[in-house]
């Protein structure tokens, strides 16, 4: 909402040492956001009033003339113009060189300089209302025709906004800081603010009543709950001319076109108190009669461009005897146009409910400013400074007009809040005691009616904020904090009351897991949407049997939340191979399973949520980087300071190479699985020319240690002997038959190496392995050592039929 | 024979001068001492000498025999002490080896700075789920049944319960508040915790709005607290984030589970409260919004509202962290895009 300072300043006088910087600060820290200050001034900068003196002709141009115009300086200077409403004596807007302005109303503003126009001297320009920002104070009625200010009371050499009132500083208020405040959604509203920030008294406003004994317009409301209150005031004498200038200047500084008297009244009245308003036309109103009541099913409205909206019984209209004339407190239709021959109106001053409001503008999608106000639930009695203003300026503007009748149908009035408030709940909250003088102060200001009893505040909510923004004593007290404002409190210790250590293994384990994939490792650790891609669901080959749907996903195919992190990683791998050809990725997240969950209470069933980890390998050498990935998991517990995590033959994943899968375990629970991705897997997901090797795991079923539990082990007393071991196997016989079957009688073993070719027969492979083997109360003998040595080879050729491998 | 002996001498000496590796040096020491060496040979044809010359020459030669030893000695550690164990020439302005690792996600970094920071204060650290029920996402934080945050526009609604109500209405999480809630359902009070996490909003995305976005949320409830003790919390988050004393201010704000609500700003970093385009010219930039815990809220708790109040901070994340390193679009956190991520080692 844009707020004029110049219109503020009607309803409170501000000290002249108070900049507008400072309200602007003021305000925002105190009350709303001022997002932006607007000097609406600036952009006229050297444009002045001229007076034609003398129009000659163009001796270069049948169009042109030339024009001696006085603009305040010692001499009158010429400025060369097409204007086609050009005569002497005429008062015109000249823009001196070094002004700026809108070329022909159109792009960004240009700076003028002094030139030449065919051949004759020109000193600026005199200017059409396009070219000068005033084409909404002074609409052209022609593109040839200049801006006539005769009629204005301005001097030549007078800047323009100065004659024309638009100096004016605009607080542009970010409208979601307003949203609670209903108050404030007029300048009156603003102004008490201002003035209970400075301590500065707040004008009374002018009170214009209706004469009690005028007839009757007749009014009825069949939905007292949805229109509490609405007035009726029927005028005559109306004519269409424009506003004054001054209501104009003051509408458009704040970004409203002025139309004609009449609307630009019921947006003034809006402005200035915040109670919406709406003209009929008396004479379109069949049977003389206004009826507030549901729409009824099928009805239709008829809007100005003949388009017709079709209503439903949740909307509230107001209706003449025959038909809707408008949707209430959102918009009128045709019917209640006012139009060039409108004489007599009724004008609607209402309060309608905020919720059936919000409704039906939404459905409509018309956000318009009358229904802005409406939704943020105004009270009862700000219907009665709108037909006190409105009925002000129907005397100021249309003089010879007369009230012909009237009616304010008031069935629920606003009640005003009271709360209760104790001084010592104050100072504990506050965190500081404040004096009853400077509390009894702020509230008074704010229009509390207050009365300090026993300790206690007895406090009467103004009307205007009755409406549910301050219902408790909390909000009093926030009423209180704000003003004095929450700069001015002191900060307080934040006391530690020590009575044991924070201890959360699980969250711990969580941040040793993604460093030691991150920094040992080298994953990147990537962050994925909560849906998934359909597209990367099918090349996963996932056939989700309960999906669970967002009703309104972001496109068509991100419809399902996510089951696994896989596709999600597919989707960033595919990505990233454009520019990357080996890399690592990991993501730690929440998947969604059909199911019942109780987090809380019994009485709230959530699906069910598992955190998992998702990592991959990308790269060319598929073997390479699954034992790659294989070797991360198989090191994560000791790193990370969990269980044991093993591997098992399991079920195929879906998204998994035939032949290179397995099931990772926690003792005989399945914790995930670990694979290569499948040919049809990646060419679905658009990966080429790599591969993947991929693993997901249930960080759930981890179990982390309390604390490190490394052991000690004494180091040998006498030195081990490492000896390498080649042998000839057959292709079926694995590293894990070999380590089964003689773990038991070396010290330690570890694999070396793999050899298939020349010297190895077909159907046979060759595998290299290192023991480490020694006595326990001595050093080995070399006899001891080939004894070892073939006894470890019997056994080989025992369990795995091996030969050794003559060298 | 003495100037044979001194001949042997002075060409000794000269060669191992001119010995400039070890082994060369070692080629000199086998010619000067060895069996074969002109010392040697001049030592055997003393055989048919006289026993006065026996003596003289000898004494002399061994006296050559220690000096060749001394001096190629001294050679030797002269050689050691200049060699390269280089065979070739090095160009030393070729890059070194890369250091391999990943990196955390930025987000997740500064989640972990304030995480630290918070446990150094006795918080708690507590997660919510990403789906909650409206009961807990809206409803027990004082949110009108009207407010526009429940909307299908604004919240992202589970298929088959968006027309339901409270309890039997799920959606994934529009904010981490709820799970402030849960814990003091679950803790009661005192309690002083953070709450980490992704929330989810229906956004049309554009480089400072995304529909998945990191907040961090702190929550103290305590008896007798005062919100000038939150402003402590606030600093302390600042502080760790920018490394430095960042000045903040608190303004009016508005938020259906707080009463009062501030916003929370801190002084532009860029120009120093000075005003520039970052700071759209007026000095401060919005960073939180923060709170005391609205009574409805503590009553959803289970908590009297007479006894207990608290404070709430709620950060977001994204905004921080595009704060702290000067990453102008949002969109970059959910990219996955790798040449963003490498960046944060």
């Amino acid at each position: 909402m844009k707020v004029s300072l110049n219109w503020i300043k009607k309803y409170v006088d501000i000290p002249k040492d108070i900049t507008s910087k400072q309200i602007a600060y003021d305000v925002t820290v105190r009350t709303v956001e001022v997002e932006d200050v607007i000097d609406t001034s600036a952009k006229f900068h050297d444009i002045v009033v001229g007076k034609i003196l003398e129009v000659k002709k163009h001796p270069n141009a049948d169009l042109l003339r030339i024009c001696i115009t006085d603009i305040g300086e010692k001499e009158p200077v010429q400025i060369v113009c097409g204007g086609s409403n050009l005569y002497e004596g005429e008062l015109v807007v000249v823009s001196k060189p070094g002004a700026e302005v809108i070329w022909h109303g159109e792009g960004e503003p240009v700076k003028l300089k002094e030139t030449k126009v065919r051949g004759e001297l020109s000193y600026g320009m005199i200017c059409g209302a396009v070219e000068v920002y005033l084409d909404k104070l002074f609409p052209p009625k022609e593109e040839t025709e200049i801006v006539d200010l005769s009629a204005v009371d301005c001097k030549p050499g007078d800047n323009v906004a100065d004659a024309l009132g638009l100096s004016d500083i605009v607080l542009d208020i970010d409208n979601k800081s307003l949203t609670n405040r209903p108050d404030l959604w007029g300048h009156y509203g603003m102004a008490r603010e201002i003035a209970a920030i400075y301590d500065l008294k707040l004008k009374p406003l002018k009170e214009v009543k209706p004469d009690k004994n005028l007839p009757k317009y007749e009014v009825e409301i069949k939905e007292p709950e949805k229109c509490p209150r609405y007035t009726a005031t029927e005028v005559e004498g109306l004519y269409e001319k424009t506003s004054p200038l001054w209501m104009q200047v003051l509408l458009t500084n704040v970004g409203l076109r002025p139309i004609n008297a009449i609307v630009d009244i019921t947006n003034y009245v809006m402005l200035a108190v915040g109670q919406p308003g709406h003209a009929f036309d008396s004479t379109h109103v069949e049977g003389n009669k206004i009826i507030v009541r549901n729409a009824k099913k099928g009805e239709k409205l008829l809007l100005l461009d003949d388009n017709d909206i079709e209503l439903t019984t949740d909307d509230l209209v107001i209706c003449d005897t025959k038909e809707p004339m408008g949707l209430a407190g959102i918009r009128g239709g045709k019917k209640d146009s006012v139009l060039p021959d409108t004489t007599k109106v009724v004008f609607e001053i209402a309060n309608f409910d905020a919720k059936t409001v919000r409704k039906t503008d939404k459905r409509f999608d018309e956000k318009t400013d009358s229904a802005i106000r409406y939704e943020k639930n105004l009270d009862t009695e700000t219907v009665s400074l709108g037909v006190s203003l409105t009925l002000e300026l129907l005397k100021e503007i249309f003089p010879d007009s007369k009230i012909v009748s009237y009616n304010d149908v008031y069935s629920i009035k606003t009640e005003r809040a009271k709360i209760e408030v104790s001084q010592e709940f104050l100072d504990t909250r506050l965190g500081k005691v404040l004096d009853r003088k400077s509390v009894l102060k702020v509230l008074t200001n704010l229009g509390y009616d207050v009365e300090f009893k026993d300790g206690v505040y007895h406090v009467v909510v103004p009307v205007w904020r009755s409406t549910g923004d301050v219902s408790i004593k909390d909000d009093v007290m926030g009423d209180i904090a704000r003003l004095l404002s929450y700069e001015s409190f002191e900060k307080k210790p934040l006391l530690v009351k020590f009575d044991s250590a924070v201890k959360q293994v699980d969250v711990l384990l969580e941040r040793r897991i993604k460093e030691y994939l991150a920094f040992r490792c080298g994953f990147n650790e990537i962050f994925t949407y909560p849906w998934m891609d359909d597209k990367y669901i099918k090349a996963a080959g996932f056939d989700i049997k309960k999906p669970i749907k967002l009703a309104t996903p972001p496109a068509p195919e991100l419809s399902i939340l996510r089951t696994s992190l896989i596709p999600g990683m597919l989707e960033a791998i595919s990505k990233n191979m454009r520019y990357y050809s080996d890399f690592k990725l990991f993501e730690v997240a929440q998947v969604f399973e059909n199911g019942e969950y109780h987090p809380s209470t019994k009485e709230e069933t959530l699906p069910i949520h598992k955190k998992y980890l998702t990592g991959a390998i990308v790269g060319k050498d598929a073997k390479k980087i699954f034992f790659e990935a294989k070797g991360v998991i198989e090191k994560m517990s000791e790193y990370t300071h969990m269980e044991n995590l093993s591997f098992k033959q399991g079920n195929k994943p879906t998204w998994a190479d035939p032949n290179a899968y397995l099931d990772i375990m926690h003792g005989n629970k399945v914790v995930g699985s670990i694979g290569l991705v499948s040919a049809k897997t990646m060419l679905e997901s658009g990966i080429k020319r790599t591969n993947i090797a991929m693993f997901e795991l249930n960080t759930e079923l981890f179990v982390s240690y309390p604390s490190r539990t490394n052991e000690f082990k004494h180091l040998p007393l006498f030195p081990l002997v490492e000896k390498d071991l080649s042998i000839i196997v057959d292709e079926s016989v694995t590293w894990g038959e070999i380590v089964s079957s003689i773990k038991k009688i070396v010290k330690d073993l570890k694999y070396v190496g793999e050899y298939r070719g020349n010297q190895i027969p077909e159907g046979k492979k060759s595998i290299t392995l290192r023991v480490w083997i020694g006595n326990d109360d001595s050093t080995m003998t070399s006899e001891q050592i080939n004894n070892k040595m073939n006894g470890i080879m019997k056994v080989l050729h025992k369990n795995c039929k091996a030969e050794l491998r003559e060298e | 024979m003495l100037e044979k002996l001194e001949k042997v001498k002075e060409e000794g000496l000269e060669s191992i001068k001119n010995a400039n590796t070890e082994s060369e040096l070692e080629a000199v020491r086998k010619d000067l001492t060895g069996k074969k060496s002109s010392l040697a040979e001049v030592l055997k044809s003393l055989g048919k000498e006289d026993a006065e010359t026996k003596k003289t020459v000898g004494m002399k030669a061994n006296e050559i025999k220690n000096l060749f030893a001394e001096t190629i000695e001294k050679r030797e550690n002269e050689i050691v002490s200049t060699k390269s164990v280089l065979d070739s020439p090095i160009d030393l302005t070729l890059p070194g080896t890369l250091v391999s690792g990943g990196a955390l996600h930025p987000i997740t970094q500064m989640c972990y700075d304030l995480n630290d920071a918070f446990l150094s204060m006795g918080f708690e650290i507590y997660s919510e789920d990403d789906i909650s029920s409206e009961k807990f996402a809206f409803d027990n934080l004082n949110f009108a049944k009207d407010h526009p945050a429940r909307q299908s526009m604004d919240t992202y609604w589970i298929e088959g319960t968006e027309d339901k109500q409270g309890n039997e209405r799920l959606c994934l999480r529009p904010h981490l508040t709820g799970g402030s809630v849960r814990y003091l359902l679950n803790h009661g009070a005192p309690a002083r915790f953070v709450y980490p996490g992704k929330v989810f909003r229906n956004e049309t995305t554009d480089a400072r709005h995304e529909k998945a976005f990191f907040q961090y949320e702190a929550l103290i409830v305590d008896k007798d607290f005062s919100f000038s003790s939150g402003m402590v919390m606030i600093e302390t988050i600042l502080e760790r984030v920018f490394g430095r004393k960042v000045n903040v201010r608190m303004r009016e704000g508005f938020f259906p589970f707080t009463e009062p609500g501030y916003e929370i700003d801190m002084e532009c970093l860029v120009c120093g409260g000075k005003g520039c385009r970052v700071c759209n010219h007026n000095g401060w930039i919005e960073v939180m919004p923060g709170g005391v815990i609205h009574p409805n809220v503590l009553r959803s708790a289970n908590l009297d509202p007479e006894e207990w109040t608290g404070f709430y901070v709620n950060i977001g994340l994204d905004r921080l962290v595009m704060m702290r390193y000067g990453v102008d679009d949002v969109r970059y956190f959910h990219s996955g895009d790798l040449r963003f991520l490498e960046q944060f080692k």
